[in-house]
């Protein structure tokens, strides 16, 4: 054991899965090896989600052969990929958050005697996992709301492991953990390898992947790339192997022509959220809002357009008092927000491309108590091309759309009513390097046009990179801000915590 | 290259097969019409006949003008109004006990008084977010004692009411009267109540807005749409379109009592939900439920004309709602729409 290549877990042989309209999976080989983490990287859309989930037993109507060591199986559903030893761990955390650690870990198959759950044998097994996965200290019986999200996810694990499984997939471990918490995951990683667990590991962030990865599939457009060992390939490598193409620039640097002051907030308070923030925005201008969690950026970006309501302090646009009840009004005036949350706040997935796409022009579309839809197409029609949505189809549901498409769509509903402020909350949260550079054009763009940008980001270089202007907010207030030219990650990220030097506003 | 070729053309396929499916959401019901029109031929002499389509069609018609006024709220994603049995023998005593002021008023004040159900319902549901069939069911129980005791339990009748004045007739004749020679009152106002709702759904801002709310509330609100109000007048016109309906049932019963209406919220939501609306909201349209409608009117009729009694058909009824709502489930997730 401990032995990379022991035996194959898991071999894939040409599988194909169909959506309506989509090929996501096209004719992929894909094989990981017992005691081996074989990452799987590729853009969004590339079929990572949608193979995963075929293994995960999602689909009865996948095409081609999958064999677990060495025996084909039929994955046709969730429970015949549990008996074959599969358990996956996602990005969004599937505990009860108000049950304790040790019924969320042992769901499904508590212990009981008689009819009643025998808890002495719930509590001593609930322990023996956690200490598979380092959290001993933790106490069994406490609810899951009260541990911190690391932890939470490190019982997801635990949970995963109580069945014994001989494959773990793990979909972006570590998306809400922090540095110190993601380098104890990877040492748990590390010995679940030594236990000569198969271990499937997707992400975004290419540094993890070379601190825990043996080998890496690349993905492209529902297609197998390539595979390869880990000591064969780069960063950059793996980035033009994604995105199909080299990535030279980036991040283009850009002229700004700054106008007049657009938006000004002045002492703006929503108690219990944020207090007494006072900043402004000229016509032009990206204004970087950075903040750690908590800090209250979303909750005032959301007060702002009118989401929620603002206890003091008054906003003025184009140096008239904004005096919106609702986000109608403020759409109205021309101030719009684009959520951080595209599933659940941001699209209706049911509904196709175009009318999420012409959602916010309704109002404005209506003449005489009649919807005119005779300016949708050409609109549709700049959108898509600008965006480079694709498949570039206006009936198609949103929801078949990979995720990086669904918010360029989410963001082609605020650009088809061109806003005069648009603050975005996290625009390019979760989504491939390719849609980010047209998401980042897009506002570019929206911005040389004359209009104002506020840019909540937790993404540091995007923030540094596109901003001309960083202010930073620490628990509720805003604390500094920093002009361009005298900001970088670093000096961003020592701000939000409080320390180093910027100019401060107060 | 040919690869690609290949790709597109499959591409380009299963589009094809997804807009069908999609129309088949949409219009299929009428696929069903058609056949049971078949199915009736075959099975009785009696069937095709005008005489026994205009009954069908006369007796869907009050069920069709309630249909469509809920189906504005199952198409919002907040499901039925539960309370349409009441808003109907409420509108209708209203109307009955009005009828010495004329046919006019009493038309009017039948209407008022479903109304005033559906704008608590719209505020209720609307502005605090109310389960809508927890509180329609409630609404349901206190507006169906309420009457009982406002009246003593007792019923009451148009032509005593009337107090030998002529409006008490032609209260009674609503729903029996003709216009444009042939054509009962009834139906032409089950027409124009679904071409009205069919022109609110597809071309205004408030249909626009409420497939929106339908198919995602979270996003619509984040939108900048006025969900609130939006939500609520889809459970105003409802209540309006219920009195309608009412007030034509108390006519045909030709008496006003707090019993009137009941199955109409169920029949309801089957004819909606047959017509290709789902029970998630933001999809289907007002042609589709009157389909549904057709549909359940000609099951009825085909039914009685085998000799089906009133107890069983009401077995059918139910089983085809289950069997409905599971096909539809399954459609939608086959289309991928695993939130549906």
């Amino acid at each position: 054991m401990g032995e990379n290549k022991s035996g194959l877990a898991l071999s894939m042989n040409h599988v194909s899965k169909r959506y309506p309209g989509t090929l996501a999976v096209d004719g992929v080989d894909f094989e990981v090896c017992s005691g081996e983490v074989h990452a799987l990287i590729g853009e969004n859309g590339a079929g990572k989600s949608t193979l995963m989930k075929m293994i995960a037993g999602s689909f009865s109507d996948y095409t081609g052969e999958i064999c677990i060591n060495g025996k084909e199986v039929r994955l046709s559903s969730p429970s015949i990929a549990k008996e074959n030893g599969i358990e996956m761990i996602y990005q969004e955390l599937s505990l009860a958050l108000s049950l304790s650690i040790a019924e969320n870990v042992l769901v499904g198959n508590l212990p009981t005697k008689g009819i009643f759950v025998d808890r002495k044998a719930m509590v001593e097994r609930t322990r023996d996992r956690l200490k598979r996965v380092g959290l001993e200290h933790l106490d069994p019986l406490m609810p899951v709301k009260d541990i911190s999200q690391h932890e939470a996810q490190l019982v997801e694990i635990a949970k995963a492991l109580g069945n014994n499984p001989c494959i773990l997939v793990m979909d972006e471990p570590t998306s809400a953990l922090s540095r110190e918490e993601v380098e104890r995951l990877f040492k748990i990683i590390d010995s679940l390898k030594k236990q000569g667990l198969a271990i499937i590991y997707i992400s975004h962030h290419l540094p993890e992947i070379f601190r825990v990865a043996d080998r890496v599939t690349v993905m492209r457009d529902g297609k197998r790339v390539g595979t390869y060992e880990i000591e064969e390939v780069n960063a950059g490598k793996l980035v033009e192997l994604m995105v199909g193409r080299s990535v030279s620039e980036f991040y283009s640097s850009r002229s700004t022509h700054l106008g007049e002051e657009m938006l000004r907030a002045e002492h703006l308070s929503r108690y219990g959220f944020f207090h007494d923030v006072s900043f402004n925005v000229r016509a032009g201008e990206i204004l970087g809002l950075y903040g750690l969690a908590g800090a209250g950026r979303s909750e005032l970006g959301r007060s702002i357009c009118g989401a929620d309501p603002i206890d003091e302090g008054e906003i003025h646009l184009k140096g008239q008092k904004l005096a919106h009840k609702n986000m109608g009004q403020a759409l109205e005036a021309g101030v719009a927000y684009l959520t951080e949350n595209r599933k659940t706040q941001g699209l209706a997935l049911r509904l196709t491309v175009g009318e999420n796409a012409l959602a916010a022009l309704i109002p404005k579309h209506t003449k005489n108590f009649f919807y005119s839809g005779k300016d949708d197409k050409p609109v549709l029609d700049r959108l898509i091309s600008d965006l480079q949505i694709y498949p570039p189809d206006p009936s198609r549901t949103v929801g078949n759309l990979s995720g990086g498409n669904q918010q360029k769509v989410l963001l082609s509903k605020w650009l088809s009513i061109s806003p005069k402020v648009l603050i975005l909350d996290e625009p390019t949260r979760g989504v491939d390097i390719g849609a980010k550079m047209i998401i980042h054009q897009a506002i570019e763009k929206l911005a040389g046009q004359g209009n104002a940008v506020i840019l909540i980001s937790s993404d540091l270089p995007e923030l540094v990179a596109m901003s001309d202007r960083v202010v930073i907010m620490r628990k509720g207030h805003l604390i500094g801000e920093m002009n361009k030219g005298e900001f970088n990650e670093e000096t961003v990220l020592l701000a939000a915590n409080g320390e180093g030097g910027f100019v401060n506003v107060n | 290259m040919s690869t690609e070729n290949m790709s597109t053309k499959l591409d380009r396929r299963s589009s094809k097969h997804a807009k069908w499916n999609l129309w088949l959401n949409k219009f299929g019901v009428y696929f069903m019409v058609i056949l049971f029109i078949a199915f009736g031929t075959l099975i009785s002499d009696k069937f095709l006949t005008v005489s026994n389509f205009m009954n069908i069609i006369q007796a869907v018609a009050m069920l069709g003008i309630v249909a469509v006024g809920v189906s504005f709220i199952t198409y919002s994603g907040h499901f039925a109004d539960m309370s349409v049995p009441v808003i109907m023998a409420f509108s209708g005593i209203i109307a009955v006990g009005a009828v010495k002021y004329g046919i006019v008023i009493s038309i009017l004040l039948g209407i008022a008084a479903g109304l005033s159900i559906g704008l608590v319902n719209a505020f209720v549901i609307g502005k605090l977010r109310a389960n809508p069939i927890i509180w329609t069911l409630a609404v349901a129980f206190v507006m169906n004692g309420f009457i009982r005791w406002a009246y003593s339990g007792n019923q009451i009748y148009p032509d005593v009411e009337s107090k030998g004045n002529v409006a008490g007739q032609i209260f009674v004749n609503l729903s029996r009267m003709n216009v444009f020679g042939s054509l009962p009152l009834m139906v032409l106002v089950m027409f124009i109540v679904v071409i009205i709702g069919q022109i609110l759904l597809t071309k205004t801002k408030f249909g626009l807005q409420l497939k929106l709310i339908g198919s995602n509330y979270e996003a619509a609100k984040m939108t900048g749409v006025n969900v609130s109000r939006t939500v609520g007048l889809a459970f105003i016109l409802s209540s309006v379109t219920t009195s309608i309906g009412g007030i034509f049932l108390t006519s045909l019963a030709k008496v006003g009592a707090y019993y009137n209406g009941i199955g109409y919220d169920f029949n309801a939501v089957t004819a909606i939900v047959l017509g290709g609306m789902t029970l998630a909201g933001g999809r289907g349209n007002a042609i589709g439920v009157l389909g549904g409608v057709f549909t359940l009117g000609l099951l009825s009729n085909i039914m009685t004309l085998i000799g089906v009694d009133t107890f069983s058909q009401a077995i059918v009824k139910g089983i085809i709602f289950i069997i409905v709502v599971g096909i539809n489930a399954k459609s939608l997730r086959k289309l991928g729409r695993d939130d549906a």
